[in-house]
């Protein structure tokens, strides 16, 4: 019975979050209506095709045509997008696997700066001939290729000392190993400047979007380069992503997403069964270290700019809460996690901060006879976007306390035939 | 002979648990192992099944000693074992649990599972149907979209063997198959013993307290008392050894018996 009335609800939502978005893409309620629906496609029972169609109006229809009056909705699409990418891999690792990874934004630093590099004039003080920076067509998605293959090979060399550890442990080594691959970013700039250190490199090539641009054109939209670039990367995060979930629940219905869940219940049974422990685990790092490189290489082409501060063990955590928010091996979980961790970051926070701001420039005195407090005085401290480590750790205790199971708990899958049973 | 121990030695630190045991066990056959608690038995299958690595001895499945080789490499090799507090992977659904159990028998590939190749459907579909089967034959068939972890004792026992034998092994190691079990779950489990046995052809080592089953379903039976192996023989002989009674119920037992 539950399942028609959600079925009939959420289309209509769905269409009314649309035109709402369309209407007026500015306003905040908009925003939480489109997002409100996206999470319900995501978590009620109703036909899949009903949910996929919602969701895809939602991402591909709503957006991008609000997105062109109030350009906003595409930054926060690609964060959410690339967030996503993220969490899917590092869930394989720590939801499905049950490795502690503490250090997983070093591969997606690995990914960034290949692109980074090389798709910029830094080469050039390595590699002379003035070679560089490569052309954003074909390199750039050359590039990307070639993030994914050096993330999974680092994970895999990473992995062959640090997996061998259990638990706490290698969370101990892979928090060292990130920390390695950001240092080595921001101190390789001499004897030779590979990295450009800590000043970052910039700026970084972007592939042509001539195409988009007559496609854009013969539909009668003329819109400015910095637009068309916000929707061009707004669909490439989300087409990324969307190959990122395939393969993820491709994965995780085989005999290798089997086999990481096995040993994250219990290495001792999974062994007696005949599962490697090692080549087990380190397929599940190479595989979210592979994600991770691909966002990597993307991100660099979308910031224009890559430094050692993108890549800090924050960022990790960050990744880390999101997975645990969402579910740890929930795929749907990891997504939602990742929306609303970004949410919490670049919305949330920083519009609490502004509200604060502008309580402390308007020098209101709060007056209560015995005591005097002049907003003005409010130090900038308080601020709620420096807290965002304070929020991440409010995170972790309460779904560790309410809801162990995170937002969207894994649910594994039922045995098909239990349809026709039903 | 289907497995041969010879000298196998296990210490920790001074603890001397499995100490110069010899044993052969034929193909096909039902053998116990019994003996009080503490005797090493436990240790012994966790040697056999590479869990712990022997100081000393060989362990010789078929022609190939397996002595300190890796717990999946024995596995593979088609050693399968239960556990005495039971193993299972809690959160996975009673299908998938016997799936991870078909693991080394699923052949394809990660990048087939990528782009959905033929192969991998077809190998999957294999797998699902020979799931089925095996959850049919331990008769957990309608349980088989429950979670592990919320499945009766006696049900997560049996799931534990559908696993196991999901290795499709020649060898199975049953640690206290029957504890925790009513009579008749203890009854049904001897019936099932014996036709793992004959209908699959499988040869079995039980570790096991409860004595009216050792008695009645094995072939032959060894006993271990601080490491050591007191005696062996069939179920009647080892019954009436003084050894025995002296190991179960001290000496003044073994006067009472005499």
């Amino acid at each position: 019975m539950k399942k028609t009335w959600t079925s009939i609800l959420l289309p209509l939502c769905g269409v009314a979050a649309l035109c709402l978005l369309v209407c007026c893409p500015r306003s905040k309620l908009s925003l939480l209506a489109a997002l409100a629906v996206l999470f319900a496609a995501l978590s009620v029972k109703a036909p899949k095709w009903i949910k996929a169609v919602t969701f895809i109006a939602i991402v591909l229809i709503a957006v991008p045509i609000a997105g062109f009056k109030d350009s906003f909705l595409f930054e926060l699409g690609i964060q959410i997008g690339i967030y996503a990418a993220l969490a899917l891999g590092l869930n394989i690792v720590v939801g499905m696997a049950g490795l502690l990874d503490l250090g997983y934004a070093g591969f997606f630093a690995i990914g960034a700066y290949t692109w980074a590099i090389f798709g910029s004039g830094q080469a050039n003080a390595f590699i002379a001939g003035g070679h560089f920076p490569l052309p954003g067509w074909p390199y750039f998605y050359l590039f990307i290729v070639l993030a994914i293959m050096l993330a999974a090979l680092t994970g895999t060399l990473i992995g062959l000392p640090a997996l061998r550890l259990r638990g706490d442990y290698l969370a101990i080594v892979t928090l060292g190993l990130g920390q390695t691959v950001r240092l080595m970013a921001n101190n390789l700039d001499h004897p030779v400047n590979i990295t450009n250190g800590p000043q970052g490199i910039s700026p970084i090539e972007r592939p042509p979007i001539g195409w988009l641009d007559s496609v854009l054109r013969t539909m009668g939209i003329h819109a400015p380069p910095a637009l068309e670039y916000s929707l061009f990367f707004y669909l490439l995060v989300l087409f990324v992503a969307g190959i990122v979930v395939l393969i993820n629940i491709r994965l995780d219905r085989s005999r290798f997403g089997r086999a990481w869940v096995a040993i994250r219940e219990d290495e001792i049974a999974a062994r007696s069964v005949g599962i490697s422990l090692m080549k087990t685990k380190m397929l599940a790092f190479a595989t979210g270290a592979a994600f991770s490189g691909a966002m990597g290489a993307i991100f660099a082409a979308k910031q224009l700019f890559v430094s050692p501060e993108s890549f800090t063990f924050l960022q990790s955590i960050t990744i880390l809460v999101m997975v645990l928010l969402g579910g740890m091996g929930s795929i749907r979980g990891a997504i939602v996690g990742a929306a609303a961790v970004t949410l919490l970051n670049i919305e949330v926070l920083k519009n609490l901060s502004d509200v604060l701001n502008s309580v402390r420039q308007s020098g209101f005195v709060l007056n209560l006879g015995f005591w005097q407090f002049n907003f003005a005085q409010l130090s900038s401290q308080l601020e709620p976007a420096k807290y965002e480590r304070m929020v991440f750790g409010l995170i972790i205790i309460l779904m560790t306390i309410f809801r162990p199971g995170g937002l969207i708990p894994e649910r594994r899958h039922r045995l098909e035939m239990e349809k026709e049973e039903e | 002979m289907i497995l041969s121990l010879q000298n196998v030695t296990k210490s920790f630190g001074g603890l001397t648990a499995v100490d110069q045991v010899n044993l052969d066990v034929r193909e096909k056959e039902i053998f116990s192992i019994i003996g009080p608690n503490g005797a090493g038995k436990t240790t012994l299958f966790n040697v056999l099944t590479g869990l712990y690595r022997p100081d000393g001895g060989r362990v010789m499945f078929g022609e190939k000693n397996i002595a300190g080789s890796s717990p999946d490499a024995i596995a593979s090799r088609g050693i399968g074992r239960t556990f005495q507090n039971i193993r299972l992977f809690g959160s996975m659904t009673v299908f998938e649990n016997i799936m991870v159990g078909l693991h080394t028998h699923i052949h394809y590939t990660y990048l087939e599972t990528l782009f959905h190749a033929p192969r991998f459907f077809k190998e999957e579909h294999k797998a699902k149907n020979r799931a089925l089967e095996l959850l049919e034959y331990v008769g957990l068939r309608h349980s088989a979209s429950e979670l592990a972890r919320n499945l009766p004792y006696g049900k997560q026992r049996r799931l534990e063997i559908g696993r196991a034998l999901a290795l499709n092994p020649k060898l199975l190691l049953l640690d206290e198959p029957a504890a925790g079990m009513n009579p008749q779950e203890t009854f049904e489990l001897t019936d099932f013993i014996r036709k793992v046995r004959t209908e699959l052809g499988i040869t079995l080592i039980l570790i096991e307290h409860h004595m009216q089953l050792v008695m009645k379903v094995s072939d032959r039976v060894a006993v271990l008392d601080y490491g050591r192996k007191i005696a062996e023989g069939t179920p009647a002989e080892v019954r009436t050894n003084p050894d025995v009674i002296e190991a179960y119920l001290g000496k003044s037992g073994r006067e009472e018996r005499v």
